[in-house]
C-alpha cells in the first residue's frame, strides 16, 4: 500500500478490517521507506474506512510506522481521521503511548505540518478534556501562525462550534504525542517564522528541518526570522548552527535575523559574532514585520518575492523535452485533451494577460535546480482538476489546492524520468498564486525556456527557470 | 487515460460462455445435479477447475474429494451453480497479474472465501436462490476488470494516487462515466446471466444502493463481505484493499449482524 504524500504529511489508507492477523500485510517495509524518502514529517494511518481494529493490529501498525523513526527520529506517527468512539478506544490503547499522536481529520494533523501560506487570519477552534493536552495544541497551533482560540469546558465549546463558519477549522479530539521537539513553522507576508524554544545547543542540527528551509529558500523565500521569545540560552553549537545557515542562504540573497533573543544567560559576544556573519538582530518581532521598508529590502514583503539571477545550465536545457513531457502528458491525461505545441524559447516571460489566470510553482534540487512554473487559464485549471475533485469547481481555494496537488503530479513524473537518465532531483512543496501579476513582476528580469501549449484552443504557458 | 470507447472495445473482447458451462448450468437451473456433473465432465478444463476450488482448506473437506457427482452432490443445486459462475471469471482472468500483486491461487482463494462466507450469510437470512448465491461469484470481475484496463496505466495511476486518496472505480467513472461494477454487469449480461445479478453486483458497489428492500441489503452484505475478503492476509498488501472504496456507512445497519455471522473476532 502507498501513502499518500501532502504538504509533507504521509497518510496510508487502510479499509475494512484490521487485527493481528492481516495488519503487517497493510504496510509494507518498502512502501515505508520509500514515504520517509519523500522527507515527510509526519506519518499517518487513516481510519476512515476501517470499520473494526484491535489492539493487536494497532500495536502492529505502530510498530511497523516506527520502522521510518531510523532514517528521521523526527518523524511524527499517529493515527487520523476517526468518530467519536473510535477515538474513545484509540484514548484505551494509546493514552500513555508518548509516541502516538491522534487527529480527528486529515486537514487537523494537516494544521501541524509546515505551511507556505499565511495563517494568521485563521481561526482555530481547539477543545480537549485534558487540559495539559489543551495547552499543548494551543500553543503549537499559535507557533505555526494560526490564531488558536482554546475553550475550557465542553459546554463552552458546544456553544462556540455552533458558528462553525467562523473557524478555519475545529480541533477537538485530537492528541499529541512527542510534538515538543518540533521547531513550529509559520509564514507572514513572504518570511517565514520559526518559533525555538529552550537551549540551543548541537540539538538543533537534529530538530531544525533542513528541508524545508532548503525548499523555502528554492522557492523564493528570502527572509527567515527566528523568534527566540522562549529561548532560554544559545551554546557556541547554536552559533555554530546559525554562522552556518546565514553563509548557506548567502547564495539565494537570504537573511536570517533573530528576534527576542535574552542575552541574560547568553554572551553578547555571540550577537557581534553573528552580526559579522550577516545574521540580522531585533528586539521584538514586530519591529521587524511592521517595518515595511526593512521588509521590502530583505524580501520580506508580500509583493517582493525575489528569485536568483542564475541561468539555465546546458544540462536543464537538455533535460527540456523530459520537463515538457512530464507537463503535457499529466495535463493530457487530467483534461483527456490533446495538447498543441504552439512555440518554444529561451526569453523573458511574456503572458499575453493576467487576466483569469492561476498559477503553480514548484522548485527542485539536486544534481540540477531551478523552478518550473505553470500559468493556466481559469478553464484549463477548472478541467485540470475535474478529475482529482470529482466535479467542476469554481471555487478559487479549491482549485489552487488541487493544482498544487497537480504540480506535484508533474514534478513527481519529471523525478522518475530523470532517475532513468541518473539524474537525482528532490522537490519542493509546491506554491499556488491567485494573483499571478506577483509572480510574472518578481520573475520579469529572469530568462528561462516558455513554452506555449494549447488545449482546445486555451493557451497554457510551462515556463523553466533557475 | 481511459475512455468510454476503450470500455466497449474490452467488453467485446469478453468470450462467450462455453457450450458445455452453459449446458451444465442448464441442468442445475432444471434440478438435475447427476446430468449436470456428467455434462461438466466434457469439459476437461472445467472438471479440473471444480475439483482443485473445492478442496481449498476454506471448503473443509478432510479428504480430496475427485469425483465431480460427489463434488455437486455434497455442494447442492445453488452451491454447484455457484461454484460453475466461478468458472466464467476464469475465462477471462489475466495470465499475469500486473495492476495487484496477486496470482491466480490468490484469486481463486479470494473466490473460495467469498463464496463460503457468502452462503453464511445466505443462510443465516433464510434465502435459498441460486441466482442470489451465484451472485457472489461474479464479484471478483470487478477485479479483473480493473486489472484489466489500468495494467498498461499502472505508472500514471499511481502518481495520480499519491497525491489524491482515490480509488480506480471513481477515477474510471470520472473518466468514462462507466464504473467497473457497470463493467462487470456488462459482462454478467453478455454471459446470460440472470437480472438479479447484476442489480446485486451494482448495490455492492456500495454507491448504487437499491430500491429493492432485499437487493439493498444483499448488497450491503456483498460490500462488506468483499472489504472482509480484501482486508484478508492474502490481499492486504497486494493492492486489492484500495482498489475501490469501502462505504463504512452503507453498511453500518447490517454491521452486528455480519460480524455474528462470519465470526469476526472482537
Amino acid at each position: 500500500m502507498r501513502a499518500v504524500v501532502k504538504n509533507s504529511i504521509g497518510i496510508f489508507y487502510p479499509q475494512g478490517f484490521i487485527d493481528g492477523a492481516n495488519a503487517r500485510n497493510f504496510l509494507a517495509p518498502a512502501d515505508i521507506k520509500a514515504t520517509t524518502s519523500l522527507k515527510i514529517n509526519m506519518l499517518l494511518v487513516s481510519l476512515k474506512k476501517v470499520v473494526f481494529f484491535n489492539k493487536n493490529g494497532m500495536d502492529i501498525l505502530i510498530g511497523l510506522l516506527g520502522e521510518c523513526k531510523k532514517d528521521n527520529s523526527s518523524i511524527s506517527l499517529g493515527f487520523c481521521d476517526y468518530d467519536d468512539s473510535k477515538f474513545t478506544t484509540m484514548m484505551k490503547f494509546f493514552k500513555d503511548n508518548y509516541s502516538i499522536s491522534l487527529f480527528r481529520t486529515a486537514e487537523v494533523a494537516g494544521l501541524f505540518g509546515p505551511s507556505t501560506s499565511d495563517n494568521k487570519e485563521k481561526n482555530i477552534l481547539v477543545y480537549s478534556d485534558d487540559p495539559s493536552q489543551r495547552n499543548a495544541i494551543t500553543i503549537e497551533l499559535h507557533e505555526h501562525g494560526y490564531n488558536p482560540i482554546s475553550t475550557l469546558t465542553r459546554e463552552e465549546f458546544n456553544v462556540k462550534r455552533q458558528s462553525e463558519e467562523t473557524f478555519y477549522e475545529i480541533v477537538n479530539n485530537t492528541h499529541l504525542g512527542l510534538f515538543g521537539k518540533k521547531i513550529g513553522t509559520r509564514v507572514v507576508g513572504n518570511a517565514i517564522i520559526y518559533s525555538i524554544d529552550g537551549f540551543l545547543d548541537a540539538k538543533m542540527n537534529d530538530i531544525f528541518d533542513m528541508t524545508y528551509h532548503h525548499n523555502s529558500l528554492s522557492v523564493g523565500f528570502t527572509l527567515f526570522v527566528f523568534d527566540m521569545n522562549k529561548v532560554i540560552a544559545m551554546n557556541v553549537h547554536g552559533v555554530n548552527f546559525f554562522s552556518h545557515l546565514a553563509s548557506a542562504g548567502a547564495e539565494f540573497g537570504a537573511t536570517i535575523a533573530i528576534v527576542g533573543l535574552s542575552f541574560d544567560k547568553t554572551p553578547r559576544t555571540f550577537q557581534e559574532e553573528l552580526e559579522d556573519g550577516g545574521v540580522i538582530f531585533f528586539e521584538k518581532l514586530e519591529d521587524l514585520l511592521d517595518n515595511k521598508e526593512i521588509m521590502d529590502e530583505l524580501g520580506g514583503d508580500e509583493s517582493s518575492i525575489k528569485h536568483s539571477k542564475k541561468s539555465l545550465t546546458k544540462i536543464i536545457v537538455n533535460e527540456l523535452p523530459n520537463f515538457i513531457s512530464a507537463t503535457v502528458t499529466t495535463l493530457e491525461m487530467m483534461t483527456s485533451t490533446k495538447a498543441v505545441k504552439e512555440s518554444a524559447a529561451v526569453q523573458k516571460i511574456a503572458i499575453d494577460s493576467t487576466e483569469d489566470k492561476l498559477a503553480s510553482s514548484i522548485g527542485f534540487y539536486g544534481d540540477i535546480d531551478g523552478m518550473m512554473i505553470l500559468i493556466f487559464p481559469r478553464t484549463i485549471a477548472k478541467r485540470a482538476c475535474e478529475l482529482l475533485l470529482g466535479e467542476v469547481s469554481d471555487k478559487t481555494e479549491e482549485l489552487l489546492d488541487t493544482l498544487a496537488e497537480f504540480v506535484n503530479i508533474i514534478a513527481g513524473r519529471l523525478k522518475s524520468l530523470l532517475a532513468e537518465k541518473r539524474i537525482a532531483i528532490n522537490i519542493t512543496l509546491p506554491r499556488t498564486y491567485e494573483k499571478i501579476n506577483t509572480l510574472i513582476n518578481s520573475i520579469s528580469e529572469q530568462k528561462g525556456v516558455q513554452v506555449n501549449l494549447t488545449f482546445k484552443g486555451e493557451r497554457f504557458t510551462f515556463f523553466l527557470t533557475r | 487515460m481511459v475512455t468510454a470507447k476503450e470500455l466497449s472495445k474490452y467488453i467485446e473482447t469478453i468470450p462467450p460462455a462455453p457450450k458445455v458451462l452453459q449446458e451444465t448450468i442448464e441442468l442445475l437451473n432444471s434440478g438435475d445435479l447427476v446430468k449436470a456433473s456428467i455434462k461438466a465432465l466434457e469439459d476437461k478444463a472445467l472438471t479440473h477447475y471444480l475439483r482443485t476450488l473445492v478442496n481449498r482448506p476454506i471448503y473443509g473437506f478432510t479428504n480430496e474429494v475427485k469425483d465431480l457427482k460427489q463434488i455437486f452432490g455434497i455442494l447442492g443445486l445453488s452451491n454447484a451453480k455457484q461454484i460453475l459462475c466461478n468458472y466464467f471469471l476464469h475465462l477471462i482472468v489475466p495470465k499475469k497479474w500486473e495492476l495487484f500483486s496477486i496470482n491466480n491461487t490468490v484469486f481463486e482463494d479470494l473466490q473460495a472465501l467469498l463464496n463460503v462466507n457468502w452462503n453464511l450469510i445466505l443462510s443465516y437470512e433464510n434465502i435459498d436462490d441460486k441466482d442470489i448465491s451465484s451472485s457472489i461469484a461474479i464479484l471478483p470481475a470487478s477485479i479483473i476488470v480493473c486489472e484489466a484496463i489500468f495494467a498498461s496505466k499502472k505508472d500514471d495511476v499511481e502518481l495520480l494516487r499519491s497525491v489524491k486518496n482515490i480509488d480506480f472505480n471513481t477515477i474510471l467513472k470520472r473518466l468514462s462515466d462507466m464504473d467497473l461494477f457497470d463493467v462487470a454487469t456488462q459482462i454478467s449480461k453478455k454471459w446470460e446471466m440472470p437480472d438479479n445479478i447484476g442489480e446485486i453486483l451494482q448495490c455492492a458497489s456500495g454507491i448504487k444502493p437499491s430500491q429493492d428492500p432485499q437487493t439493498l441489503k444483499l448488497g450491503k452484505y456483498m460490500h462488506l463481505l468483499f472489504f472482509y475478503a480484501l482486508s484478508s492476509p492474502n490481499c492486504a498488501g497486494t493492492g486489492l484493499n484500495t482498489f475501490l472504496e469501502f462505504q463504512p456507512e452503507f453498511i453500518v445497519d447490517i454491521y452486528d449482524n455480519f460480524s455474528s455471522v462470519i465470526g469476526v473476532e472482537q
